[in-house]
């Protein structure tokens, strides 16, 4: 069993020590990581390396160092491997000539799917499309074309979904549908990985988190686990209290507490233990007879955890 | 099979057919109406004249390149090369997919250029046997083209431009001064074709129209068919080596 969090057990994707770059341009950067079952987010601000991660790991793109195998190969020598592997790219990539169900059915047809009209029928439902795909693409919104090329990776039932930005142009409610079928699929057991800038959206979306921060593996786990290991940065947690100034400056006295504020009579503690903080509290209230009513932390976040770790950008 | 009809449906949608069809039928229409200004010119003349001044080298040659040019080269820009290559599919098949598309649709408009300037010069003259070799003549020079100009739309947006600058300033200037090198025209290809297949009368003919010196049949199949395997093999190299975003 790995230690490492940002290797899985059983992996279906693994990078090894990979780079790219383009021309002077280092896109991506020594990062050795692996994606198994489930969602893993794959978070970093816009021009981190997120795409071109993807593409190193569908083979549309050679990694200048470093090793990638899917499914044990890499796929531009092994293009069998694309049986397994569905790719919904960030960029437009639909005919707008086509229906949405020629499209679909397309897909089908490339990826050798035996029952094509079941399986084109069956991935038009999956994502909702059905009173449109016979539409021409031409004529689709953003979102409906994400969801129509959602249903072309998913046509040939693939282990392995990677889904650059999907939920870009979509709206509140095929958001939340792809969020759901995504999970569902993870829950199936395939591999699903999903890039985003939104950090809502991948913290809805994934298990576990991969965060690129200027072509660099940032961070890799769960949010919780990723803000634990954050040791140089103490918790910020709000208390809610009848009686603020007076905890604070008994507070001040603890030491595992690191500072604290008073702002709008809400108290701030910084901690960089929040298990004792969380025990430390309560008796300290009893002692001057103050009344808590609330104990949050305020950066357990991937909000939080995401700000620290892109630092000062 | 999927990849050579839809390659096919994409690189000659509704108004590119009306556009092209259009054009390859200027040939015949530009014959029509110059047979009454110039009655006194032998038909056969005239009919040459539109083979080896229009046809084969304008009208074949840029039908040709427009149209195979974007059988990759469209499918990089609007970004739906990722959708076709990330398929379980070798990558030497879908280059030959791309190219046979290509080559269909490029094939049919030279042919029926071809056919519809043969059609009225047999009108006028009721001398057919120049329609078939005419029409397999631009097919040939399509094929080559095509073979040329399908990668060269993956290297570069501005395929059209260089295939351009190779047909006007390579093949009607540099080689239509030294004959020598007639041998790397595509187009002198085609009329290599027509010159071996066409009655001898006008085998003859095309000798005043410089058109002395041509390869025969076999070698001109023989060179286009290497053409289009190095094309398949360049395309597949390109497809396997290259980053495809």
């Amino acid at each position: 069993m790995t230690t490492n969090p940002a290797l899985v057990d059983s992996p279906t994707i693994e990078m090894d020590d990979v780079t790219k770059w383009f021309g002077q341009k280092v896109a991506v950067s020594n990062v050795t990581c692996s994606f198994g079952s489930g969602v893993t987010g794959l978070l970093g601000p816009n021009g981190a390396g997120k795409t071109t991660m993807l593409r190193m790991l569908t083979g549309l793109i050679r990694p200048s160092q470093g090793k990638i195998r899917v499914l044990g190969v890499w796929p531009r020598t092994s293009p069998k491997v694309y049986a397994n592997v569905g790719l919904v790219p960030e960029e437009a990539a639909v005919y707008p000539s086509m229906t949405a169900r020629s499209y679909i059915r397309y897909a089908a047809t490339l990826a050798g799917v035996d029952d094509l009209d079941g399986a084109t029928a069956r991935a038009i439902e999956t994502v909702a499309l059905g009173d449109a795909a016979d539409r021409k693409l031409a004529g689709y919104s953003k979102g409906m074309r994400q969801r129509a090329k959602v249903a072309a990776a998913l046509v040939a039932d693939p282990q392995i979904l990677i889904l650059d930005e999907p939920l870009n142009g979509t709206d509140p409610v095929q958001r939340l549908h792809l969020i759901n079928l995504f999970r569902r699929l993870g829950d199936e057991g395939r591999t699903v990985v999903v890039s985003s800038h939104v950090l809502d959206e991948v913290e809805r979306m994934s298990d576990r988190v991969i965060a690129i921060v200027d072509g660099r593996l940032a961070a890799a786990g769960d949010v919780a686990a990723i803000r634990r290991a954050m040791t140089d940065i103490p918790y910020r947690v709000r208390v809610d209290t009848d009686k603020p100034r007076v905890l604070a400056a008994r507070l001040l006295e603890e030491s595992l507490v690191h500072g604290v504020a008073v702002d709008d009579g809400t108290l701030h503690v910084e901690t960089g233990d929040l298990a004792a903080l969380g025990r430390r509290v309560p008796v300290v209230a009893r002692e001057i007879d103050a009344r808590i009513t609330g104990f949050r932390p305020e950066d357990a976040s991937l909000e939080s955890v995401f700000r620290y770790l892109v630092g000062g950008r | 099979m999927a990849i050579t009809t839809t390659t096919m449906r994409q690189v000659l949608g509704l108004r590119r057919a009306v556009i092209f069809g259009l054009a390859a039928l200027a040939p015949a229409l530009v014959f029509l109406l110059t047979s009454q200004a110039l009655a006194d010119e032998a038909a056969l003349d005239r009919f040459l004249g539109m083979v080896v001044g229009l046809y084969l080298p304008l009208l074949v040659p840029i039908v040709s390149l427009i149209l195979s040019a974007s059988a990759l080269g469209d499918e990089r820009r609007d970004g739906t090369l990722s959708f076709l290559v990330l398929r379980p599919i070798p990558r030497s098949v879908i280059a030959g997919s791309k190219v046979l598309g290509a080559a269909i649709v490029v094939s049919a408009l030279n042919a029926l250029g071809g056919g519809a300037l043969g059609l009225v010069y047999g009108l006028e003259t009721g001398s057919w046997g120049a329609t078939v070799p005419l029409m397999l003549g631009g097919i040939i020079a399509g094929i080559v083209y095509t073979a040329l100009f399908v990668p060269l739309g993956f290297f570069t947006d501005r395929a059209v431009l260089a295939g351009l600058a190779f047909v006007l300033v390579f093949e009607n200037g540099v080689v239509s001064a030294l004959s020598g090198l007639s041998a790397l025209s595509p187009w002198r290809l085609g009329l290599s074709t027509f010159s071996s297949l066409a009655p001898d009368a006008v085998t003859t003919a095309l000798g005043d129209f410089g058109a002395a010196d041509l390869s025969g049949f076999g070698s001109t199949i023989g060179r286009t068919i290497i053409v289009a395997a190095l094309s398949i093999g360049l395309t597949t190299l390109v497809l396997r080596k290259r980053d495809l975003a």
